[in-house]
Parts: structure tokens; sequence; C-alpha cells
């Protein structure tokens, strides 16, 4: 058997590669995850799934030319060539007097991400967690009749930076998750529900909730109903919140901005949303699901107000960016893999609580709609601002409310959704993907309907 | 790797139980060139190599797999996968591997390894160019260009040793226009499972015409008026329409676990009989085509939905055993990371009998879309939506004003049996599909359609 290198060797040998090819700045980085999954159905374990993943990222700055090549094949042979590919690699690119390699100390914080155990657990432990998620959603109503999945998964990942330069650090983090689809049965009509839950440790996983929240959404939309065409003030729980908050994110970008893709040129000062509304992107969030001590290439991860009261504050930076708009990277050069080079995008991203009690903010309209379900959110465009989405929702007279709907659009700008926020709830919730929103009211939004 | 190495991997995953098992491994060589903001700011390249052993035990399915160097590896993931197999039961033996060659329909003339970085640029410079030079109101153009390489060994304990190699290529363009305050991008995108030599200049020049008109022709469009329209889908439009009303709710496994629209209803009418959808694996060239699916089974061209009547699933090993239904190679899975699921590979609706143009004409007020985007649907429910990128308002039988930002929303089996008129022309387009979290390479064609009355979202005044 070949000699498997510790993370630490690997590392060594690849910068120890770099200096030997006289690549004066480089990045070197990896990141090791063990995870494991369990699904179940009808109160047994149906799959059980043992995952893990070890691999190299390798970034060359040749010059004002940034190369990049990864590789998972960490023998002393497959990391030299790797650091060979990323020399090629830099040979291909253009020239950016703005491109850096770290070269920093980091001081790495805890920010509670990691939680010992967790990776450890026995297989009957893992499955018991989804099993309860399971049989709280069946419990939670009589309707609830069979399930598309439940599941369980945890991961252990270990991330390691360092450059030619000067900067070496890790961390370690874990995660956890459960969530479930449970089907709802009634006169020969069928909707699915979906919800989902992650924390950092297991205690802050609540089973009965997951599964109860997720029967609620099948079951709201029983008894659905056709709509007309209208324009309509809409309320959007926490989760639906969260989800066009993530088509938002990339007004922010720095890139985007620069390279003339965002609503949100030229508009640090101006008022580009709702007084109400204040957004915050905090990766040193204590247990935050996107927390972590330094980004995809190095920096010190930060805590910022983008929208300050409906005034836009700033924008999410890497180093080349900050250095373009000659200020100090944000720390959000965010990195999905090994794999892939980092790309500018939020941490823990959310709308703070406001002053409104979600449950009478609607009782004064007379008539709104509550969304329920979005379809197509993956397809809204963050250049023009433009969504236009699939929906179910449930209609509201005086904040009751009177039926279910399907089959229906919502649709407008981005930016118009931003400014029509006319209240925000006190019950912020944060998603599984480190989105964070209170209830909104939205004043009106087009539906497409019959 | 070797049959006898595989022999051993899959009678270690055996040794403590199960009456399946299976060794999947995979070598994943990538290289992805982006030219933004007028130069080449990205150049990666990559290797992923990784195995995955699943065996099954009655009702349950173990599964283990990671990035793997050697045989060693691969013998210990067999070891860890064995491990967690519970009340094995009686211990079956795994068959001699019985390794035999597939016929490829997805021949490639030249290997994208094989080709100077230099061309690969040029393509990128050019494409960036055109875009550019098409419009004043252009002012931001990203171009990429992606190889995929993707060597696949399936072993199982039937005897099954199979290999394929699918060489993928993939060149984009998107373009942002401006005018005023308002933005607006047009996409547009050649992909498919050939060599380099489907990159010749023209179709780049196409690409990137394409992409820019559609940016400069939404920046100046009205948004669609939301509400109910007769719709014609242009052949052109691509096939993301079948793909979401129909595909999906045709899978074998959510049609196992009852979840499905679809589900129970083979032999039943599903839809208009003007409607034959098909789904071929094999079809020459196309982004969704391989030999063989990641089970090892052949690929195939399956007859889904006949004259309107519901044929058949797309269905792996064990969802076909359950549901008594053929085989038809519709196992995918993203990586080795992840366990196979029935999916779609190159799904269309089959040609009819109408003029194309006559189609538009016979409609006096209505939504003319010209390209479709992505889409979703809720299969329990059936209710399905997908992106318009490019539409127009139908006035007396001929193309009016462009729109912008709309969707189209329907409910699969009622939109599939409203369906009136079928040309006799068919259009494809290539995207990447998602279900339960993994990506696969699709494509999905369809000839112009009439739609009587659909919902069309967009904005009211």
């Amino acid at each position: 058997m070949t000699q498997r290198l510790s993370n630490d060797e690997v590392i060594d040998r690849a910068l120890s590669a770099l200096r030997s090819a006289g690549a004066r700045t480089a990045e070197v980085f990896l990141r090791e995850a063990q995870s494991g999954t369990v699904e179940t159905k009808d109160g047994e374990i149906e799959v059980v799934i043992a995952r893990g993943e070890r691999g190299l990222g390798v970034r060359v700055l040749d010059g004002e030319r940034m190369g990049f090549a990864h590789s998972s094949d960490l023998a002393a042979a497959g990391i030299e060539a790797c650091v060979e590919q990323s020399r090629r690699m830099s040979r291909i690119t253009e020239p950016d007097a703005d491109l850096r390699i770290a070269s920093r100390a980091l001081d790495v914080a805890d920010l509670a991400i990691y939680h010992a155990g967790l990776e450890r657990r026995a297989l009957a432990d893992r499955g018991a967690i989804a099993l309860a998620v399971e049989k709280a959603a069946r419990g939670a109503d009589p309707r609830i009749t069979h399930f598309r999945k439940t599941s369980y998964l945890d991961a252990e990942v270990t991330t390691i930076i360092a450059t030619t330069t000067g900067v070496r650090a890790s961390y370690r983090e874990t995660t956890c998750g459960a969530m479930t689809s449970p089907v709802a049965t009634s006169n020969g009509e069928r909707q699915i529900g979906y919800h989902g839950e992650g924390a950092r440790r297991l205690e802050d996983l609540d089973p009965a909730a997951i599964g109860a929240r997720a029967a609620k959404r099948a079951t709201d939309k029983l008894g659905a109903k056709p709509f007309a065409t209208q324009k309509l003030p809409v309320v959007l729980d926490p989760w639906m919140a969260q989800s066009l908050l993530g088509a938002i994110a990339p007004l922010f970008s720095a890139d985007n901005v620069l390279k003339g893709r965002s609503l949100f040129a030229n508009k640090v000062g101006s008022k580009v949303a709702n007084e109400r509304v204040t957004i915050v992107d905090d990766a040193r969030r204590k247990g935050g699901l996107r927390s972590a001590p330094f980004d995809g290439e190095g920096t010190p991860t930060t805590t910022r107000t983008l929208v300050d009261k409906g005034v836009l504050r700033g924008y999410l930076t890497n180093m080349k960016t900050a250095n373009k708009m000659s200020t100090s990277s944000s720390g959000n050069a965010r990195r999905g893999s090994y794999a892939s080079p980092s790309r500018i995008g939020p941490s823990n991203f959310y709308i703070q609580a406001g002053v409104d009690d979600p449950k009478t903010m609607v009782a004064r309209l007379d008539r709104a709609l509550a969304v329920t379900s979005l379809l197509n959110l993956h397809t809204i465009d963050p250049v023009s601002g433009e969504f236009s989405l699939g929906a179910t929702g449930t209609f509201l007279e005086k904040g009751a409310p009177v039926h279910p709907v399907q089959g229906i659009t919502i649709a407008g700008n981005l930016t118009d959704l931003l400014s029509s926020v006319v209240s925000v709830g006190t019950d912020l919730v944060f998603g599984p993907s480190g989105l964070g929103s209170p209830t909104l009211l939205i004043s009106e939004l087009s539906i497409g309907g019959t | 790797m070797s049959a006898r190495d595989a022999e051993r991997a899959l009678r270690t995953a055996l040794s403590r139980g199960g009456d399946f098992a299976e060794l999947f491994w995979e070598r994943h060589e990538t290289l992805q060139l982006v030219l933004d903001d007028g130069r080449i700011e990205d150049a990666i390249t990559g290797v992923d190599q990784g195995a995955g052993i699943r065996v099954t035990n009655g009702e349950r399915t173990t599964y283990a797999n990671g990035n793997v160097t050697d045989v060693d590896d691969i013998m210990s993931l067999a070891g860890r996968a064995a491990g967690s197999v519970s009340d094995g039961g009686e211990l079956h033996e795994a068959a001699r591997l019985a390794p035999d060659e597939l016929e490829r329909t997805h021949p490639v003339a030249i290997d994208p390894r094989s080709v100077p970085v230099e061309r690969k640029v040029a393509l990128l410079k050019k494409a960036n160019e055109v875009a550019r030079a098409f419009d004043p109101r252009v002012i931001q153009a990203t171009v990429s260009y992606a190889e995929s390489c993707q060597d696949v060994l399936v072993s199982n304990s039937d005897g099954t040793h199979r290999t394929d190699l699918r060489v993928r290529v993939n060149f984009a363009v998107n373009v942002v226009a401006k005018r005023g305050e308002v933005l607006e991008s047009g996409f547009e995108a050649v992909r498919g499972t050939r060599g380099f030599e489907m990159l010749g200049e023209d179709v780049i020049v196409e690409a990137a015409t394409t992409a820019a008109h559609r940016a400069v022709q939404n920046v100046g469009a009205e948004p669609a008026p939301a509400g109910t329209y007769t719709v014609v889908l242009s052949s052109e439009a691509g096939g993301t329409l079948i793909h979401e009303s129909v595909g999906h709710g045709l899978e074998a496994d959510l049609n196992l676990k009852g979840l499905s629209v679809y589900s129970g209803r083979i032999g039943e009418k599903v839809a208009s009989e003007l409607i034959t959808v098909v789904d071929d694996g094999r079809d020459p060239g196309q982004r969704g085509t391989a030999a063989m699916d990641d089970e090892g089974t052949p690929t195939q061209r399956t007859v889904l939905i006949e004259k309107g009547v519901l044929r058949t699933y797309l269905s792996d090993r064990r969802h076909s055993e359950k549901l008594g239904i053929k085989r038809s190679g519709n196992a995918r899975r993203e990586s080795f990371r992840y366990l196979p699921i029935c999916r779609m590979t190159n799904t269309m609706i089959e040609r009819g009998e109408s003029d194309p143009d006559q189609i538009l004409s016979s409609v006096k007020d209505g939504v003319f879309v010209k390209k479709m985007g992505g889409g979703q649907v809720d299969v329990v429910s059936g209710n399905f939506a997908f992106e318009i990128t490019e539409c127009f308002r139908i006035r007396d039988g001929k193309l009016a004003e462009p729109l912008r930002g709309a969707t189209l929303v329907g409910q699969g089996p009622k939109l599939m049996s409203e369906i009136d008129m079928v040309g006799w022309d068919l259009g494809y387009s290539t995207g990447t599909c998602g279900k339960d979290g993994q990506g696969a390479p699709v494509a999905d064609a369809q000839p112009t359609l009439r739609i009587p009355k659909v919902v069309v979202g967009g904005k009211l005044k």
C-alpha cells in the first residue's frame, strides 16, 4: 500500500514543489471531509451512505497572472503534477495587477463551529434522528400518508490554507442536518411539503419541529384552487423570504458591480430598500452555518452591515476587487470545494429582525397572499433583477386563511421587492444555507393566474 | 482496474451478507477557461478520481465512497461498505465477471485534451469580439469553455464489468445589455457528448450573436403581462417543457413511492393523441448521451408515452424489478459520491404533422415562446414552472412586440391533454438537470406546439 500522507505533509510537499518550481507567490488549499447520511422510509432505515473526500487546490500567481489546478490524487507524484498544472494554467490567463496571494498571518478565532464526536456516532443513533423526524411528520396530521424522502446527514470538515508568502492556518467544523418531504392526501388530492434544518451540533437540531413544520407545509396546500390574475400584498414567512434573499445576494458582489452586472453599482449611500430593511453579512456569528475564521483566499472574515435602514453601505469583496475599489477585502472569497477557485459570496447573510408581530401584520389587510412554496428560484437573473416564479400560497382575508391557491406566478424586480417591504417581523430565523430572515410583508406583487 | 481486482472488491463487499454488490469507479479530468470583462480570467484544470461500493441487503442499501488512488483504497471502501451491512443473513457469492464492450454512439473525432489551449483561447476571444460588436448597448460578455472527460467502470456481483468514456464539451456565452437603468442578460450554449470537432468557428459566432441579440432584445422589451394566454412554443425554444411537465413525473423511483401524478397509470391515456414522448440515451452526440448508464446498463431509446398512452417509466435496476418493467438504462449519478437515481438522458416530444408557420398564423392573440430557460416541477401535484428567456406577443397570427421576464406555469397531465397542434419540426436544448442534489447533463427536444390556454407569469401595470 502506498503511504498515505497526512494533511500537513500534503501541504508541505505542495509548498516545497512550488518553491522548487520557482513559484514565488502561490497558495495551497486542502479540504478533507468525512460525512454520513441515513435515509428512512416507513419507519425503517433504507439507505446508509459513508463518504470520505480529500483534495488539494493550488493557485499560482505568476507575475499578474493566476492559474488554478486541483487534484484528489494526494500521493507525492499527484501533488507535483497538480503544482505543475497550476503553473501551466497561469500562463494561459491574462494579467490583472490587482490579483494577490495572502501574506498576512492569520489569527484563527473560535466561532463555535466545531463540536467533537459528531462524526463518530453510531449508525443507529443517526438513523434514530431521521426516524424521529419521520414520526413527527406522520404524527402531526392524519392526512400525512407517505414521504418522498427523510434524511439525516452529518459531516466533519478540515480546511487548511498555506501560501508561499507566509500564511498557514486551518480550522475544523462540524455540521448536521435533517430534512423531510411528506405527502398529504385528502379526497384524492395530494400535496408535498418540505422542511429541512441544519446546525453545528446535534443538541441544536429539533427533529420533532422539523417533521411538524414539513407536515404543515403539505397540509396547508390541500384544497388548493386556481386564482385570478391580480395585484395583492404578499406575506413571505422566514423560509420563503430566505429564498428570495439568496437571489438578492449577487447584487452585493463587488465583482458584479465592477463588471456592470449589478443594479447596485454606484448606489453606495443611496436608498436601495425600505427604511425598515437592514441587511447584514456576518461570517463571525457564533455557531453560524456559514461562519469561518478566514475565507477561501486566507483573508480574515468580517461582520458587515450592507444595507442600513434602507441605505446601501458597501459590497462583498475579495482581495482583487477590494484593491480595485481601494479598500480592504471583506473576506467574502467563498470556496465551495478544494476543486473550485473562490468566488465572491455571502456568509451568514440576513435581514435584521424588525418590530412587527408576524401574526398581526396582515390582520389589518383586507386581502393578501401568503406564499407557501416557490418553483424555479434558480432561474432568477440577478443581472436584470427580474423574477417570475411558480408559486403556491394561502389567500388571506383580514389575516385569516380563506383557501390555498396553486398554479400561480408571482413576479417583480428584486430591487422593487426590497423597496416594497412594509413590515418586518420580530421572528428572525436562519435556514440551512446560512440565510436568515424574519417574516416580511410586501406591499404589492403581480400574481398571474386564471 | 482489472476484472480480478474488481472481483476481489465485490467479494469483500459481500463478506458480511447482502444480496447484491457493485463497484463504481471514475476518473474525471476537467478543463475550464473563462473570458470575462475582456480578458481570460480563469484557467482551471483538475483530476477527480474516486469510487463507491454499494451493497444491498433486502430493502437496505449501504454505500461507501471516497477519493481513491489505488486498489488498496478500493478494498478499504469495500470493507467499509461490508461493515455497515447488519443482519446480513445468507451469504451470496459474487458471479465471475464477464467483461464486454458496448457500442458507442458518442464518437469523438478530436479529443479535446489533444487540442492546444491557444485554439480554445482563440475561440473565447472570437466569441467575445462578436458579442461586443453586436450592439452599443452590450456592456459585458462572459464566455466560457469547458471540457469534461469521464472514464467510468462498473462491476457488479451479477457479473457485469463494463467501461465507458464520456467526453463532453461545453461552450457558453452570457451577454449583458444596458438601456438607461435597465439591465438584461442573454445566454446561449453549445454542448454535447462529443469532441472538439463540434466547436467550429461558425458555431461559436452564431452562439455569441444569439446571446447578444437576446440581451439587446430583452433590454428593450416590455414586461410580459400576467394572465392566461394561448401559447405557441417554437421548436427553437428547446424542450424544457417536456422535461418538467412530463419527464420527471415518469421517473420510476418517484412512481414506486406513489409520488407522481403518473403513478399506476401505465396503459392509460395521459396526454393528447398527438403526443409521443421518447427518452433516448443513444441519440448521437447529444448532451445526455452515453454508452451505458451508471449501473452498467446499456442506454437505449425508450418510448414513454405513445400517442397519448403511458407505456413505461425511466428505470434503474431496482425499480424496474419492483415495478415489473423493462430496465431502461436511466440510472445516473453525478459522480462516485452519489448513489445512482432514475433520471432522464435526452428527452423529446416526437415530430407531429402540422406546419409550424400555420401553427403561428392560427393564433389571433397570444404569446410566442422562442426560447425557454430552466424549470422546476412538483411531481406530486404535477405543477411545473419554466422560465421564458425570449418571447413575443402574437397579434393576428404574426409576431408582434418582444416581451421580457416571463414564466409559464401549468399542470403536466392537464397541459399535455390540451396541446392541440404539433409541428413537423424539432429543436433541441441542453442543460444540467438537478434532482436530489445531483446534477446530470441532459438534452431535451420538441416540435412547435400550440397550447390553447395556459398561465403566463409576468407583471401587471
